[in-house]
This record gives structure tokens, C-alpha cells and sequence, in this order.
């Protein structure tokens, strides 16, 4: 009874910094007019959602930009259980960017197929929401909360395609791995809660030291934890979803799960082992040595084998995945700034990469309506600029050095060799015969690409709509702009600063 | 740590209760039906082995299907059901809250609403 008085007595409203949570808002607001206008416009007009859909993130953006130039960087509300810090700003920006382009590559697709429009810009926009939220989050409720409202809309996204068996298959098989990893995440959530006796990351962060009597119930907390975002980021063992879901959904999705869907689960796995498990490295560091050993070695294998575009670039972006999760290995240890600076820099990098890699996809099989690699062939004899524009992307997931790819691979590298210990070196070496193995499937679509017939003959030019030409256009300029000023990137990777993490 | 220097064998042991209490929840209900099917007499009529429906006579297979329309008022049921646990406790302190408690509320029924609009104009409302 008296805790009840007490607390009756106390309440304050919380001071709520609007200027932080501006970006939240607007899409909030956003994909509630995307909603209302979608359930009370005619067919004929449906295409007004797309535009509102560009212009509600391109809205969110803007206070991303002024939080981001004001000078006190760091904004902490609800106790710190959310918090705007330098690192959530850029990956923020990345979201909200990224969100526009898969904007742009969808909207002709939406338009031609005869599916529910509106739905999409709405759940779109409702998973972008999740991710931008899980920037922030820096408590395990509002950690769980972000993850599953960035998830949920994906799972039917993945499934928009109502009609089509292999659509189905892929949210099915999406959506049921995805509740089996929150159920294992939640368990270790509990645990952590039981131990820490809070559910603010930092709190956590002081009582987790696999030290004392609830040091083993501590190690199964850390590894539930990770477990349950490997799923996310589709780290092997846990990474048997992402092909089958890749190839079913519809293309676009495909390109929105695998860039902003995989980062977002990154950010959150670096925000927990930063800021709730630094003092938790003994477990988890071996633990994610062996995920990226074997992320990228299994991804890079199975990719040679596929004859399937989409299928390929599936496991081409689990064995990316390894090399995000490479520098993650040592990022307890005296590496940590550089790899979590390696971890933002290859997340960019890599979403410019494979957004227009998808953009060139999606152009290709307007016309061939297929996705073999075989239908590919002699496309630089009758679509040029799609082909050079594929080479590049290709070139630059592979990381040749001019380009963006090689940035990303560089800044990872860095960091396994500032860590400077026998099992980075391993995991290095791993890496970089990995780098090797990945250009054989890459250059053989290259190869399809420039010395190819062309099937059937079949020389009709590419119809590539406008939006479609604007996302090939900002993601080829990413592309190369990030490569050849490496400085661009390499800053937002330094300016980057997590609050909290370390234990400091 | 806050539990003590035994903390590992304490955590240990309560649930080493759990299971003991498991195994004894197992022997017993055996123990109970092992003697019961001795002293009971054995005679299996029809009406006995009928599958046990609160006293109704059950009707088709275990696996019968079920109308799918009835899934939209489940989740309707949810959007009111979430709406009223949360008013419920607010109401109650309304005056506590003051403003910034109605205003919150106004913008938490306003997102289930827009479920219910969306239910509305997609004429699920509607029985076909």
C-alpha cells in the first residue's frame, strides 16, 4: 500500500524533447495520412501514395539533418531508455535514405501488379518507423518493441504477393523463424532482466561480468540474446529463411529486407553488445568469431552454386553479412571504436551497393521477366548503361578498390588487424580468401553481363521508368562517391560515437 | 551480488523443487488411475466413449473446419479488448495525469481507431 501511495504522490509528466523525437513523429504521422488516404482515394488516383510515401520520409529526414548539425549532440529521454546520439542520427539518415530509394524502385512495380497498394506504402512506412525507433532504443522493452514493429510489417510484406504460392512461402517461412528468434531473445531478455534487476542497457551493462554466483545464468543470457538477432541478421547457422524469403517476395521487398531489414538488426546487436555486454567480450567475442567464419565461408558457398539471381545475391548478402559481423569479433577488446566504426561505414556502404543492384534487377526483368543468371546475357550489347551499372554494383559488392564495397572491406579489416590478436589475424585471413571465393559467382554474372549471347536474340531495349532511373542514379553516385572519397564515409563512421558503449 | 555467498546452490535448488513437484504430480495422477483401473469395474459402452463436450454430443471430426471470417472479429476483439485495458487504469487517475495523460490517450485511441476505420472501409463489418 504505501509503494502505491508513495508513487501516486510523485508523478510528473515527462519532459518530452519534440526536437528529438521529430523524425518519429513525422513518420508517424506520415503513414497515418498514407492510411487514411489510401482507404478514402479512388484506383485511379492511388498513385498519390507513392508520392506521399517520398515525400513523408524525405520529411523525416529534415530534423534528422538540423538534430544533426545542432551543437549538443546528445539527447537523452525517458531516463535514457531513448536516446539521439551521433550514431543513431547516422544510421537514422541511413533508414530514412534507403527508405526513399526502395520508394523509387518500387512505385512502378506496385503500380503494374494488381495487388493492395496502399498496404504497402503503409506497411513500408510502418517498418521504417521500427528501424528508425531501433536507432535509438537503449532499453531492452524498447529494444523488443522496435524490433518486433520493424518485423511484423515485414512479414507481410514479404507476403504481399497474395496470389503467388512462392509470396506465400516466403512470409510463412519468414514470419515463423522470425517469432521463433524473438521467443529465444525474449528468454535471454528475461534473464538479463532477473540478473541486472533493469532493463536499461546500461544498467545491465554494470551488473553483466560473468563474475560471481549468476555467472553462468549471465553467459546463457549474452548468448540467447545474440542468438535471437543472428536470426535477424541471418548469421549461419540461423541464416536458412533468408534464401526461400529472398527469392518469394516480391523484389523490392527483397531489396528492403536485405538492406535496411539486416541493418536495423545490426544496430541493434551492436547497441546491446556495446552498451549491455562489454564486460560479457569472453562469451560473446568467440562466439561471433564463429558466426562471421561461418557467414561468410557457407554464404559464399552456396552462392557459387546458384543459378537464380535473386537466389544468389540471398546468400551473397549472408555472406555479406559475415563481413559486417567480422570486426563485431574484437569489438570488445582495445578495437572497439574502429569496429564499431567499420560496422556503421560497411552498413552504408553496403546499402547503396545492393539497392542498386536490386535497381538493376528489377529494371532487367521488366524485359525478361526471369531471374537467371542466364537471362542476363549480352546485356551490355543492348542495354549499356544497365550493364556497366551492374558491373559496378557487382564490382563493388565484390570490393574492388575504387569503389564503395572496397571502403567497407578496408575499414573491417582495419579493425580485426588494430585488435592485433591471433584469432583476428585468423579471422582476417578467413576473410580475405572469402573476398576471393565471393568474386567467382560476382564475376561470373559479369561475365554473363559482357561476353554472353543474348537469349533468343532478343535485343528490344530496356524500358527503365523514371523513378527507377533516379534510385539506379543516387545509388550508382553513392556507389562511386564512397569510394573515391573514401573521407565522405569514413567520417560518418568517426563521428559515429555510441553513448554508452564500453561501459563508459 | 546481492543474493549471498551460496547464491548458484540456492537458485539451483528452487528449482530442484519444481521438479521434484513435477515427478510427484506424475506419480500421483499414475498412482491414482493404476489403482482405480484395478478396483473399477470394466464395461466400455458407447455413450462412455464419446469425446467429453461440457455434456453436448460432439459433432464431425476433431479436425472440423471452422468459418475464416470469424478471424476479423477476433482481431476487432483485440483492437477494443487493448483499448479498454488500457482506459480502464487511466480512468481512474485521470485527474493525476492532467493534460499530457488525456492527450496521450486521445493519440492511442486515435491509432486504434485507425484500425477500425480501416476494418470499416475495407467492409469487413459487414456479414456477408
Amino acid at each position: 500500500m504505501s509503494l502505491v501511495a508513495s508513487s501516486a504522490a510523485a508523478w510528473t509528466a515527462p519532459v518530452i524533447d519534440y526536437h528529438a523525437l521529430a523524425p518519429e513523429i513525422v513518420l508517424a504521422v506520415g503513414l497515418s495520412v498514407v492510411l487514411l488516404v489510401d482507404l478514402f482515394t479512388a484506383e485511379r488516383n492511388k498513385w498519390l501514395l507513392s508520392v506521399l510515401t517520398g515525400f513523408t520520409l524525405l520529411g523525416a529526414t529534415l530534423p534528422v539533418l538540423t538534430l544533426a548539425i545542432h551543437d549538443d549532440s546528445v539527447r537523452s529521454l525517458f531516463e535514457g531508455r531513448y536516446v539521439v546520439d551521433e550514431f543513431s542520427l547516422v544510421m537514422k539518415g541511413l533508414f530514412l535514405l534507403a527508405g526513399y530509394v526502395i520508394v523509387l524502385l518500387s512505385s512502378a512495380y506496385v503500380e503494374e501488379g494488381d495487388y493492395w497498394r496502399g498496404e504497402y506504402w503503409f506497411l513500408l512506412l510502418t517498418s521504417l518507423l521500427g528501424m528508425v525507433m531501433m536507432s535509438s532504443s537503449r532499453d531492452l522493452v524498447s529494444v523488443f518493441v522496435a524490433l518486433e514493429f520493424l518485423s511484423i510489417p515485414a512479414y507481410m510484406l514479404a507476403a504481399w504477393r497474395k496470389r503467388d504460392l512462392r509470396s506465400n512461402e516466403a512470409g510463412v517461412k519468414y514470419f515463423l523463424l522470425g517469432v521463433f528468434a524473438s521467443a529465444v531473445m525474449l528468454y535471454g531478455m528475461s534473464l538479463l532482466y532477473g540478473v541486472a534487476n533493469s532493463t536499461l542497457l546500461v544498467d545491465i551493462g554494470e551488473s553483466i561480468d560473468l563474475d560471481g554466483d549468476f555467472a553462468a545464468v549471465q553467459a546463457l543470457a549474452v548468448v540467447f540474446v545474440v542468438v535471437g538477432f543472428a536470426f535477424k541478421v541471418s548469421a549461419v547457422p540461423f541464416h536458412t529463411w533468408a534464401p526461400d524469403t529472398y527469392e518469394g517476395a516480391p523484389t523490392p521487398v527483397t531489396a528492403f529486407l536485405s538492406v535496411a531489414s539486416k541493418a536495423a538488426g545490426f544496430i541493434a546487436l551492436v547497441v546491446v553488445l556495446l552498451t549491455a555486454f562489454p564486460a560479457g567480450r569472453d562469451v560473446w567475442q568467440p562466439f561471433v568469431w564463429v558466426l562471421s567464419a561461418l557467414t561468410m565461408t557457407i554464404g559464399n558457398v552456396f552462392a557459387l552454386r546458384q543459378t537464380n539471381l535473386v537466389r544468389m545475391i540471398a546468400y551473397s548478402s549472408v555472406s555479406q553479412g559475415g563481413f559486417v559481423l567480422m570486426p563485431l569479433a574484437v569489438a570488445g577488446g582495445a578495437a572497439g571504436d574502429a569496429a564499431l566504426r567499420a560496422v556503421v561505414v560497411y552498413l552504408v556502404v553496403y546499402a547503396a551497393t545492393n539497392l542498386g543492384m536490386f535497381g538493376v534487377i528489377l529494371a532487367v526483368s521488366r524485359k525478361t521477366r526471369s531471374s537467371d543468371i542466364a537471362s542476363l546475357g549480352g546485356l551490355f550489347s543492348y542495354a549499356p548503361a544497365l550493364g556497366v551499372l551492374l558491373t559496378i554494383f557487382l564490382a563493388s559488392l565484390a570490393g574492388i578498390p575504387p569503389l564503395g564495397g572496397w571502403i567497407g572491406k578496408f575499414a573491417a579489416f582495419q579493425a580485426l588487424l588494430t585488435d592485433a590478436t591471433p584469432w583476428a589475424y585468423v579471422l582476417a585471413v578467413i576473410g580475405a580468401v572469402n573476398s576471393v571465393i565471393a568474386f567467382g559467382y560476382y564475376g561470373n554474372v559479369m561475365r554473363e553481363v559482357w561476353m554472353r549471347p543474348v537469349p533468343h536474340g532478343d535485343n528490344t531495349p530496356i524500358v527503365t521508368p523514371s523513378s527507377l532511373q533516379i534510385a539506379l542514379g543516387i545509388t550508382a553516385v553513392a556507389t562511386l562517391v564512397l569510394g573515391i572519397l573514401p573521407g565522405v564515409v569514413l567520417h560518418f563512421g568517426d563521428i559515429a560515437n555510441l553513448v554508452g558503449a564500453f561501459g563508459g | 551480488m546481492s543474493v549471498g555467498e551460496s547464491g548458484v546452490s540456492e537458485f539451483l535448488r528452487s528449482y530442484l523443487t519444481v521438479g521434484w513437484f513435477g515427478i510427484a504430480a506424475v506419480v500421483l495422477a499414475g498412482l491414482l488411475l493404476w489403482v482405480a483401473s484395478l478396483v473399477r469395474p470394466s464395461r466400455p459402452g458407447h455413450e462412455k466413449l464419446l469425446t467429453y463436450e461440457s455434456g453436448v454430443d460432439p459433432v464431425g471430426e476433431g479436425w472440423s473446419q471452422s468459418q475464416v471470417r470469424y478471424y476479423i472479429f477476433a482481431l476487432l476483439f483485440v483492437v477494443f479488448d487493448v483499448e479498454a485495458v488500457f482506459i480502464f487504469p487511466w480512468a481512474t487517475q485521470l485527474e493525476r495525469y492532467g493534460t499530457f495523460g488525456l492527450v496521450e490517450m486521445g493519440v492511442f485511441v486515435f491509432v486504434l481507431l485507425l484500425g477500425l476505420v480501416y476494418a470499416w472501409r475495407k467492409g469487413v463489418l459487414r456479414w456477408v
